[in-house]
């Protein structure tokens, strides 16, 4: 094994552009919609434009009978085994159904048609009859608690009526302390539901075929679930299914679920022929998954010099129609609370609520994202109320490196918030920043500067069986092909894993071949989710390539006849002390000719640390007091990664989060009319993401030079906490320029509008 | 079915197809271009973009109909001869490039630019981009990816 802790090395920390990055370029890069095969039919899904009823009748006879279509599926003919899409809680809350004789949401499945082509598929949809009956439905979290509720499962053993689960955990004496704080604070905080937004989406493409093989190709994040799940819906053994992975066209946690995949998986087994399934904007909107609405409840006792002596958070989350990954992403969140400040008094108590709106799902950053802009943004109204600066109150209370968890003590690893929240400061000006912010009191246009800080987490040790398999085997010219269960979304996972290899095995990355996430082709692993990508999946391949260089070195060291740990791996070939070297591919040769033997080998990888990475951002924004409008003026985001793998992949995928956490903070919102029940921005025309103009035109983005033992040469993870501190560094900008408490998302300028002229008329009454 | 005829990445070719349909579906459906991407079928993404007579356009909003007699250049056209076009390969090392799925409609709307304006300003870039849709880079490196291509098409 390399050694870890040394600064320089060839193919670690250095710049290295995504795996494939030429197919992507060039359009040759196959997604699953461009999938073709012989005979292959189209797939379009009936959805349900009723919140809550029941299908009193449905009848296909006029749809079966088109011309061109070739299988109709709905709850009538196709296995009513209960699943939960999730693969992060497979086993628990199964509340749905491939389809259900009860519709659940606006969107929800009803039934399903195979023709030859989507055309004609859309029109026999048109030909299918259902007579609804139709129940009371609940759009809202806190009032699908009411004794009086329609209680919208039957199955799932979920804990009490639309409750999931009582998410609740404590530490010290929250009651106590609270009562001995000099002040308490309380705020209520609110987040939209968000559509994860990846540009391709949900599609799947299905065969079945005369061996009773099931073949689904899926841009999935999380293919051994899927598998385990189709099995369990279709009753064959899983050396009948493969669920194997062509791309992904970004994922973000929306392609976690099984969605598409046994939808066109039944169609396949029906019709006989090959089915591809290709859901379009509006219906990956209304009908997939989303980041939960959330409502928060927070009350913080502090002392009059700003430490906080009590955290209290009650979390209401609208799971929408099924229960999905919801418990998983309040479990998340809620360990979230335990990990950023010293106080030691802390309960979390989160329900996730069954409702009749879209389902709610993982989502890059597991409700931490909610969760931190109501802590942040009480941070900052504590601020202003103890005329404290933000900066101080969280040098005073955040951890540290010697920083644990109040409930357990387990450490966090090397923490570090203050070192990101001093470095953002100083590369935002935040002093000359809040000089501007107080000058334009009064003005027509208002700067604000908003402080955030988060955390994340790295992996699901202690929660789950935290592995990854991996196999790798060398070819005879002295590269290899590593068998991988990730798949290269987009976040450079699998180039990171190609990382390991090059440098432990002196290759360069060109002689690195990957078969990626394919149940069929590679080992088992967890799933591309949680924040694994790096500390746990790129321990893996560490620790695979460390298993290979002891292969090569062993056989090396006959040749060099020197002892095989003496040897060093570079510029493809391994060196003894004395200048004498063999090549990769001689040993491979040496291998197969004198030794008889394959050069190849298989190792799973178990995380065994529950190390946290942290964030802090500062935004300074511009609101426009006539029209409402915000303008981000400038941003910096500084993370703790630990050691940079991949400084371009690093800062690439902060950048990324920006566009999503900002949109999420100003303007994304699927919004739900309450009339119809149907989500309100079902385009992206309605739907605001955020284009590049809208993007901070001064912007700083780093990572601390830093280093984490438990991570591979020092690593840690940044795709999911790069999101987590957005919404309260724009929540806070916008409140601070306004002088107002912009607790509820997003900040769209019809809601700024409103506050100013709340805030006015108020004045006038008085 | 109608017969269209039009000059299709350099080679005149006839397309059958019927004129309402649109030209994205036509690329990916009839030509077995994939490389043209559909992320929304409303014109408010642009992974589908396409150079028509030198301007960068959604093709889900265009009839096939239309294209009569007319220019059209698709991501498939930019690597010839086994070789990357400049642009693609700023794209590259800049790390404009993760899940690659809006990457071709962004390297389509950056060609049309440079052609039109060969040392594009920031400003100019994000309004050529100004249509196009990136959930994974914040848009940072693909600008810098823009003005690389600028550099390179120079030499």
């Amino acid at each position: 094994m390399p050694d870890q802790t040394q600064q320089q090395f060839q193919y670690i920390g250095a710049n290295i552009p995504i795996a494939q990055a030429a197919l992507k370029a060039t359009g040759q890069m196959m997604y699953t919609a461009d999938m073709k095969l012989p005979h292959m039919l189209h797939a379009k899904v009936l959805f349900s434009t009723r919140p809550h009823a029941r299908i009193l009748s449905i009848d296909t006879s006029r749809a079966e009978a088109l011309p061109g279509v070739h299988a109709v599926i709905s709850h009538k003919n196709t296995p009513n085994r209960y699943f939960n899409s999730c693969g992060e809680v497979l086993d628990e809350y199964m509340t749905e159904q491939l389809f259900s004789p009860v519709v659940r949401y606006v969107g929800d499945k009803v039934a399903a048609v195979a023709a030859d082509t989507e055309k004609i598929a859309e029109a026999a949809l048109r030909l299918i009859d259902v007579t609804y009956e139709d129940l009371p439905a609940n759009y809202d979290p806190e009032r699908a608690l009411d004794a009086s509720a329609t209680v919208i499962h039957d199955h799932g053993h979920l804990e009490n009526g639309n409750l999931i689960l009582t998410v609740a955990q404590s530490s010290g004496d929250v009651d106590a302390a609270m009562q001995q704080a000099d002040r308490v604070f309380t705020g209520v905080y609110e987040c939209p539901a968000i559509h994860h937004g990846a540009m391709e989406t949900h599609a799947s493409l299905a065969i079945f075929d005369a061996e009773g093989m099931l073949t689904v190709y899926t841009p999935s994040q999380d293919t051994f679930a899927v598998r385990r799940n189709l099995s369990r819906i279709f009753e064959l053994p899983m050396s009948k299914v493969r669920v194997s992975v062509p791309a992904i066209g970004g994922a973000f946690g929306g392609k976690i679920d099984m969605i598409t995949e046994p939808i066109a998986a039944a169609l396949a087994m029906q019709s006989g022929r090959p089915v591809r399934l290709v859901y379009n904007r509006t219906e990956d909107i209304c009908s997939t998954r989303n980041r939960h609405a959330m409502r928060l409840y927070l009350k913080t006792g502090v002392m009059n010099d700003g430490t906080i002596v009590a955290e209290d958070m009650r979390a209401f989350v609208n799971a929408g129609a099924y229960a999905s990954g919801t418990t998983s992403v309040v479990w998340a969140m809620c360990g979230r609370l335990f990990k950023v400040h010293r106080c030691e008094n802390v309960r979390f108590v989160g329900y996730p609520v069954i409702t009749n709106t879209t389902i709610g799902g993982p989502m890059r950053g597991f409700g931490s994202p909610q969760l931190f802009f109501a802590q942040q943004r009480q941070m900052n109204t504590i601020a202003q109320a103890l005329d404290i600066d933000m900066l101080e109150l969280q040098r005073k209370n955040l951890t540290n490196e010697q920083g644990a968890d109040p409930r357990n003590q387990v450490p966090h690893g090397n923490a570090r918030p203050v070192d990101c929240l001093n470095r953002a400061a100083e590369l935002i000006d935040y002093e000359s920043a809040r000089k501007e912010q107080q000058e334009s009191t009064n003005q027509r246009y208002r700067i604000g500067v908003g402080v955030g800080v988060g955390a994340h987490g790295n992996g699901m040790y202690g929660v789950k069986a935290d592995i990854t398999g991996l196999m790798l085997k060398m070819n005879c010219d002295g590269t290899c092909v590593l068998f991988t269960p990730s798949n290269e979304m987009g976040n450079s996972s699998v180039t990171l894993q190609k990382q390991m290899v090059a440098e432990t095995l002196g290759m360069p990355l060109s002689d690195i071949d990957c078969v990626e996430a394919d149940t069929r082709l590679t080992p088992y692993q967890l799933g591309d989710y949680s924040s694994r990508g790096t500390f746990v999946s790129g321990h893996g391949a560490l620790k695979i390539a460390t298993t290979m260089q002891g292969y090569l070195a062993e056989v090396a060291g006959r040749m060099l006849d020197v002892p095989a740990d003496s040897l060093r791996f570079s510029n493809r070939a391994a060196h003894a002390q004395d200048e004498r070297s063999v090549s990769l591919e001689e040993i491979v040769q040496f291998s197969r000719d004198h030794d008889q033997k394959e050069l190849m080998c298989a190792e799973s990888f178990a995380s065994q640390a529950a190390v946290m990475s942290y964030g802090a951002h500062i935004a300074k924004v511009r609101v426009d007091t006539e029209t409402g409008e915000v303008s981000m003026l400038a941003y910096a985001a500084i993370h703790d990664v630990g050691k940079m793998i991949n400084p371009l992949s690093v800062t690439g995928q902060i950048e990324g989060a920006l566009q999503m956490g900002l949109g999420n903070a100003l303007s994304e919102e699927m919004g739900i009319d309450e009339r119809t029940g149907a989500v309100k921005n079902r385009t992206l025309k309605r739907y605001r993401m955020l284009y590049a103009g809208d993007m901070p035109k001064e912007l700083y983005v780093e990572a601390l030079d830093s280093f984490e033992p438990a991570g591979p040469f020092g690593a840690k993870s940044i795709g999911e906490c790069s999101v987590v501190p957005t919404l309260s560094a724009v929540g806070n900008a916008v409140s601070n320029a306004l002088g107002l408490e912009m607790n509820s998302l997003p900040l769209t300028k019809e809601k700024v509008l409103a506050a100013i002229q709340k805030t006015k008329e108020e004045k006038q009454t008085i | 079915m109608d017969r269209i005829s039009l000059m299709l990445n350099g080679v005149q070719t006839e397309i059958e197809a019927d004129k309402n349909w649109t030209l994205l579906t036509v690329l990916r459906e009839v030509c077995n271009l994939t490389g043209t991407k559909c992320g929304c079928s409303t014109g408010d993404c642009g992974a589908c973009k396409v150079i028509l007579d030198g301007e960068a356009k959604n093709s889900c909003l265009i009839k096939i109909g239309s294209l009569e007699g007319r220019r059209l250049e698709t991501i498939e056209g930019l690597f010839q001869n086994g070789k990357l076009h400049p642009i693609q390969q700023a794209f590259i090392e800049s790390g404009a490039i993760q899940c690659g799925f809006c990457t071709p409609g962004m390297i389509i709307s950056a060609k049309a630019l440079l052609d039109r304006v060969p040392n594009p300003t920031d400003d100019e870039i994000c309004a050529a981009l100004s249509n196009n849709l990136c959930r994974c880079t914040g848009y940072v490196k693909i600008i810098e990816a823009v003005h690389m291509a600028a550099r390179l098409l120079a030499e």
